[in-house]
């Protein structure tokens, strides 16, 4: 089952993510200013609100990952090397 | 840390000298990297003119003349575990943004036309011999680890040292300088850029709500925010999030443009533009990376010959 996660703390209340997201997965919280997820069984895994998100903080997992040929590999295993 | 004492070398290439200081920053944790290291070559701790052998090595700086070159061969040679540290040596860092000028342009500034010194010719002799180009050190030899930042906060350098020495993962997040800023994200009406110097930002809003240009949403935290926490707008001095690296048509300037026409009234294009005009600032410490500079987004040159014919059709009005 597709799960996401929103590090609480890393969430600043930008809404860009609500704004983004095509299904209406994410809803937000006003008295709180954070984000938090409404309907996870809408969820596409377009992943825009990950890529949207300024912090960081949201992070799919069991979902399918596209191979994204496009990428540079020397790159991407770079950055698995980090610290 | 482990009972036996590893071994650790260090050298300094192209750099403030910053990072090495970032390593005695570790306080009374220090004690403990002490207790479980030996120190060997170091240019700030020890006098060790030869590279003995070591477990664990930590290169600063990027690769800028020949000593710099030599040095980092030096330095694959003898360790076993060799560790990019801080931002020069993992992308170029500030040395880097010295690839927006030729080596001629800069040596001419440097000691030619310079107004404050005395002499006006370049060295021929005991300065090492500018390369044409700063390279960050992973095109010169092979890298095992890398740690960005400028300087790395110790809580990273401790960590990275600690899972190095008991031979476990890092617990290192790719997360933004946003995720430990705290100031709030809102919407705002705000319809005009401004530049640093302009106004008060109001402390507890996010600098991008308000018309101020922070890179924080597309920079590595490997700082715990400091700069934003305290006034003052992020310049990017740990280099782009893995986001911008990997994914070719991200770039530091769609993704912060972006972000901030969504939070204000400024448009898109406005900030693009912005941005482009201030690239030198922007790019600065990652421009020498092929992960920024080989970019198909990335057109420097294009920016600042816009930039320089702005400015020289202003002259003639």
């Amino acid at each position: 089952m597709l799960e996401i996660k929103i590090h609480d703390e890393s969430c600043r209340g930008c809404e860009l993510c609500v704004d983004v997201c095509p299904t209406d997965v994410l809803a937000f919280d006003k008295v709180a200013h954070k984000a938090t997820i409404q309907n996870v069984g809408d969820c596409i895994a377009c992943l825009s609100c990950a890529f949207i998100c300024p912090s960081g903080a949201i992070t799919h997992s069991n979902i399918h990952h596209v191979k994204n040929f496009y990428r540079d590999l020397d790159f991407c295993r770079r950055v698995e090397r980090f610290l | 840390m482990g009972a036996e004492k590893a071994t650790l070398n260090t050298d300094w290439l192209s750099a403030c000298g910053g990072c090495h200081v970032a390593l005695v920053d570790l306080h009374e944790k220090i004690l403990d990297v002490i207790g479980a290291v030996n120190i060997q070559h170091c240019p700030v701790l020890t006098d060790i003119k030869g590279y003995p052998k070591a477990d664990i090595g930590i290169l600063t700086g990027a690769v800028r003349n020949e000593h710099d070159r030599h040095a980092a061969e030096a330095m694959r040679a003898s360790c076993d575990v060799v560790i990019a540290f801080g931002t020069c040596a993992v992308y170029g860092g500030l040395t880097g943004a010295s690839l927006a000028h030729c080596r001629e342009e800069i040596l001419d500034r440097v000691y030619v036309n310079n107004k404050t010194t005395l002499t006006h010719e370049a060295p021929t002799s005991q300065v090492a011999l500018l390369e044409k180009l700063v390279t960050p050190i992973d095109e010169v030899i092979d890298v095992d680890l890398y740690l960005p930042g400028c300087p790395p906060h110790a809580s990273f350098i401790f960590e990275a040292l600690s899972s190095l020495l008991e031979k476990r993962p890092p617990e290192a997040s790719d997360r933004s300088v946003c995720a430990r800023c705290r100031r709030k994200m809102v919407k705002t009406d705000v319809s005009a850029i401004k530049a640093n110097h302009e106004g008060m930002p109001d402390a507890e809003t996010c600098f991008l709500s308000q018309g101020y240009v922070c890179l924080g949403s597309v920079t590595l935290d490997r700082c715990h925010s400091a700069c934003t926490n305290q006034g003052i707008p992020c310049t990017g001095c740990a280099g782009p999030t893995l986001q911008v690296l990997t994914e070719p048509t991200h770039d530091l300037r769609t993704e912060v443009s972006e972000r901030m026409s969504k939070l204000t009234a400024i448009p898109y294009a406005d900030l693009m533009a912005a941005m482009e005009r201030a690239a030198k600032t922007h790019y600065a410490y990652a421009m020498a990376t092929k992960m920024i500079g080989d970019k198909p987004t990335f057109l420097i040159n294009k920016w600042i010959e816009d930039v320089e014919a702005e400015d020289e059709s202003n002259d003639h009005h």
